[in-house]
């Protein structure tokens, strides 16, 4: 019963530190909004950049236009999602430096917990935009017609892609508990990962494959749900296991969880 | 049995060595070399119920982690430390519902909230009853003038009211113990006098046990009847006030410029620090007084400026050294 009633607490909690944080950013009401539009924008413009490419060479690595956008989409959509509750992971490090982590620490919550209510990003709900308007888009342009089996692949793909991509800013994070910069590492490992699965997997070399599948996860994100939703075949792995994202996401973001509060015990022996 | 027990307690980190040079760096790839460096070494004390206690130290003394293995920040590397029964960091979330902690510089608001707002949120973080809340609030808000600035985001507001703010944050939840970290500084006068004059009536009409750090001997005068000061990592005197007032309290320092840089010899004062024109001379008031010291110095040389200072701890622990005074 304490369990369960401390959860409820919790949950109350983080919806009162979440409407703060939003609250916050209202404050600047011109940025909020530029922001928002900002980001629907950029991701926009790269959908048109994919159209103009394909324009010439009408279809790539047996993937149409609006197939493209849809994958593409998908990524977008859990990014997005991703963004609102975990981007701010990438400021830990800054926090640390200015000495401002310990408030995290003399509180009667746990920091993790704390840590992740700080901030609640509402401009992400510009990719939203985005991506939840292009899927549809590609959903009625490719005729797909779903059974209820496909969607709760759609929803698995966008839960689990969140919790991926979330466990690995979460991963990149926690480097910040034994040296100090660590968002370098986000543009450095993070980004080009995740820019290389706006494309169909199998234009990559088999090795970077098998790294995007096994090592960073990220391949369940989009390609592998996008194979099995669009009836697609490639050529080693078996569509199925776009199925299991949401499987993944719940293993990725358990491995970097554990791992950022290994490097929270670092920080509790050896200081800054 | 105080309310806080320290015994022993030590804290050592382990730098990485940084080697010289390219091929040092290169090594220092592989192999990594390790030095001890040490914060905190056996130190002991025992705080009751309801004390106010100094914690006072030069920079790098090992103040802040002692008070951050206090406050369950930091782990111990050996020793026993309690706090209201708990062990802080084993018991952290435990320990921090018993425990409230002011920053000094760095503040725990919601940066971009009015102020009002971190207190609504602390009241949820805390498990604060609305009664509690109530209470807290109009006293706090009576003494410290809170309402003045309620709807100010906490980044506008300025450094006394961000103080103040803090100060009534962490008694928001009704703490048994209070860490307050350089609570004074940068203040101007009259804000320091106010939360003097809170901090005081905070100890004395609820019965919270303070731990006070802090640079300004003032505030120590002012608040604390016991003192405990830390240096290079021990405790070098842990006792009463009056003591250390009846020895080194008289002394004060004349900082003269001179319009060119001479010889002085003055008699009832010590040159302790010269550099160009500048002079830097210790006196003890009750041997010698301003006047008759300035004079004399004006009889040897052309005095440009002058001020006087009160001794700050880290001359006081100087001169602890030089005359002996190291009390456990």
């Amino acid at each position: 019963m304490m369990f369960i009633s401390s959860w409820v607490r919790g949950t109350r909690l983080y919806f009162h530190m979440v409407a703060a944080s939003i609250r916050a950013q209202m404050q600047y009401r011109y940025g909020f909004f530029m922001n928002i539009i900002g980001w629907a924008m950029s991701y926009a413009g790269t959908a048109v950049t994919m159209w103009v490419m394909l324009y010439s060479f009408q279809s790539l690595e047996g993937w149409s236009f609006w197939q493209l956008i849809f994958l593409f989409a998908l990524a977008v959509l859990s990014w997005g999602v991703c963004v609102i509750f975990f981007f701010h992971f990438r400021s830990l490090d800054q926090y640390i430096l200015n000495g401002t982590f310990d408030r995290f620490l003399v509180r009667p919550i746990h920091p993790f917990f704390h840590f992740m209510a700080m901030k609640f990003d509402v401009g992400a709900f510009g990719q939203l935009l985005f991506s939840i308007a292009a899927v549809t888009l590609a959903y009625i342009q490719l005729n797909l017609h779903w059974p209820i089996w496909k969607w709760g692949v759609f929803l698995s793909a966008v839960i689990g892609g969140t919790f991926i991509q979330g466990g690995i800013l979460v991963l990149i994070s926690a480097i910040a508990f034994w040296t100090t910069r660590s968002e370098r590492f986000y543009w450095v490992v993070m980004f080009p990962a995740k820019s290389m699965m706006n494309y169909p997997l199998s234009l990559y070399p088999r090795a970077l494959q098998w790294v995007v599948t096994f090592i960073l996860p990220f391949a369940f994100v989009n390609y592998l749900p996008a194979l099995l939703l669009l009836d697609k075949t490639h050529p080693s792995i078996s569509p199925y296991w776009g199925a299991f994202s949401f499987a993944v996401g719940l293993v990725v973001f358990g491995i970097c969880y554990r791992i950022w509060m290994m490097g929270l015990n670092r920080y509790k022996s050896a200081g800054s | 049995m105080g309310i806080i027990d320290v015994n022993h307690l030590s804290k050592q980190y382990f730098i990485a060595k940084r080697q010289e040079g390219m091929w040092g760096a290169v090594r220092s790839l592989f192999h990594r070399e390790y030095i001890t460096k040490t914060a905190v070494e056996d130190v002991s004390f025992s705080i009751e119920a309801g004390e106010m206690v100094g914690y006072i130290g030069p920079n790098g003394a090992g103040k802040s982690t002692t008070i951050k293995m206090l406050t369950g920040i930091l782990v111990p590397t050996a020793g026993e430390v309690t706090v209201g029964g708990l062990v802080p960091y084993q018991e952290r979330q435990k320990n921090a519902r018993q425990i409230g902690v002011v920053f000094g510089q760095r503040s725990q608001l919601w940066w971009d909230l009015p102020t009002i707002e971190s207190f609504e949120l602390l009241k949820q973080v805390y498990a604060i009853s609305d009664q509690q809340y109530r209470k807290n609030m109009d006293t706090f808000t009576e003494i410290l003038r809170l309402d003045e600035f309620y709807q100010t985001p906490v980044r506008q507001l300025s450094l006394g009211q961000r103080m103040r703010a803090d100060i009534a944050a962490s008694l928001l939840h009704d703490p048994a113990i209070l860490f307050l970290d350089e609570p004074t500084i940068g203040l101007d006068v009259v804000a320091k006098e106010r939360m003097r004059t809170f901090i005081q009536e905070m100890n004395q009409e609820r019965g919270i046990t303070v731990i006070l750090t802090t640079h300004d001997m003032a505030d120590i005068e002012r608040l604390c009847k016991r003192m405990i000061l830390i240096d290079q990592g021990r405790v070098m005197y842990d006792g009463g006030l009056s003591k250390i007032r009846d020895r080194f309290g008289k002394s004060r320092i004349l900082i003269v410029d001179l319009e060119k840089d001479t010889d002085i010899q003055v008699e009832g004062a010590e040159l302790i620090r010269s550099e160009g024109n500048r002079k830097w001379l210790r006196f003890n008031r009750e041997e010698i007084t301003a006047a008759q010291l300035i004079q004399q110095v004006s009889d040897q040389a052309d005095i440009q400026d002058l001020s006087l200072e009160e001794p700050e701890i880290d001359s006081i622990i100087r001169q602890m050294y030089e005359e002996g005074m190291s009390v456990r």
